[in-house]
């Protein structure tokens, strides 16, 4: 029987949540990217980007300003998005994948971004403004209480937020709530290939920076299945560099997916 | 935010709908006000065109 890992009782879930925010308010003004350390250049961001999973088009579709180079993934281009659909971002920052899922889902659908920092949503709505469409919408909540009406929404995104909240199986409770039966997740973070010792779960430049509450995925899968879902796929994407005091952290970037079953 | 967007709006701690008071607009977009939840009666504000959504015991220290 192994000790489930990362849902941090032990640091205090509200501290948590103050450090997270804080760091990603400073980020949101200053343009310095996270989670692998890339510059606030353009070329750097995008290039970070294009990394992880994005093509360059997809760089150029949404509005400049978007992208803070702080995905580890690119959820949109796992969840099949059909239009018309309505999408929910979990921790949706500048607003970079809402813009891309609003290119998908196109005028009839809808797509909601919440995130709890803001800075961030300062910057999303200005670049809404700019890119002059009307399907996306974003607001200051938590994704650990979304506030959101049951069964509204068809596909869950989220891209390397998920590792940051203190409460997961509670966001996956929140997703299940939301979602319409049939509706589908698709998450893109960073996962731990085991289970992270103590001190990398608790240091806070590792939890801001999405490597300490890096959960595996066998707690995922056990959660995820726990509120009902099915169809869970956890998949390792990419190698992920991290250390802390010198040492490798055991994390890689994964692509998350489930869906809630259409009848129980 | 869109008017059309409250219809799935909630109450972020109990779920309950949300009425929506002393809106301003700015063509369609709803640029100020306030959300009560018809619940439990909890006041979010609506700021710059953003719904503040966070449970009360986070707003401390947002931009209220």
């Amino acid at each position: 029987m192994t000790e489930r890992t990362a849902d941090a009782p032990e640091t205090d879930a509200s501290a948590r949540r103050r450090l997270v925010r804080e760091r990603y308010g400073d980020l949101a003004r200053t343009d310095e990217g996270c989670c692998n350390g890339t510059e606030g250049s353009d070329d750097g961001t995008d290039a970070q980007s294009l990394s992880v999973g994005y093509e360059r088009d997809d760089l150029e579709r949404a509005p400049a300003g978007a992208n803070l180079g702080l995905g580890c993934g690119n959820p949109v281009a796992i969840s099949a998005l059909e239009p018309g659909e309505t999408v929910l971002d979990l921790g949706s920052g500048g607003g970079f994948d809402c813009f891309l899922a609003a290119d998908e889902v196109g005028p009839d659908g809808r797509v909601i971004g919440v995130d709890m920092t803001p800075e961030m949503l300062e910057r999303a709505r200005a670049n809404a403004a700019e890119s002059g469409t009307d399907t996306v919408e974003f607001r200051l909540g938590e994704i650990e209480h979304l506030p959101v009406a049951d069964a509204s929404v068809d596909v869950i995104i989220s891209n390397c937020v998920l590792n940051l909240s203190p409460s997961k199986p509670q966001v996956f409770a929140e997703a299940w709530r939301v979602l319409r039966p049939g509706g589908r997740l698709s998450i893109s973070d960073l996962i731990a290939t085991e289970p992270l010792p103590e001190r990398v779960r608790t240091d806070p430049d590792l939890v801001g920076g999405c490597i300490g509450g890096a959960a595996t995925a066998d707690d995922l899968e056990h959660w995820l299945e726990g509120c009902g879902f099915e169809s869970v796929r956890i998949v390792e994407d990419r190698e992920w560099e991290a250390t802390h005091d010198g040492a490798a952290v055991p994390v890689v970037s994964a692509r998350i997916e489930a869906r809630k079953p259409t009848a129980r | 935010m869109n008017e059309s967007l409250l219809e799935i709006l909630r109450c972020p701690l109990d779920k309950a709908e949300l009425t929506l008071e002393d809106a301003e607009y700015d063509g369609d977009e709803i640029v100020s006000g306030t959300l009560v939840c018809t619940e439990c009666g909890e006041r979010y504000p609506i700021e710059d065109g953003i719904p503040n959504l966070l449970p009360p015991d986070m707003r401390e220290g947002t931009p209220a």
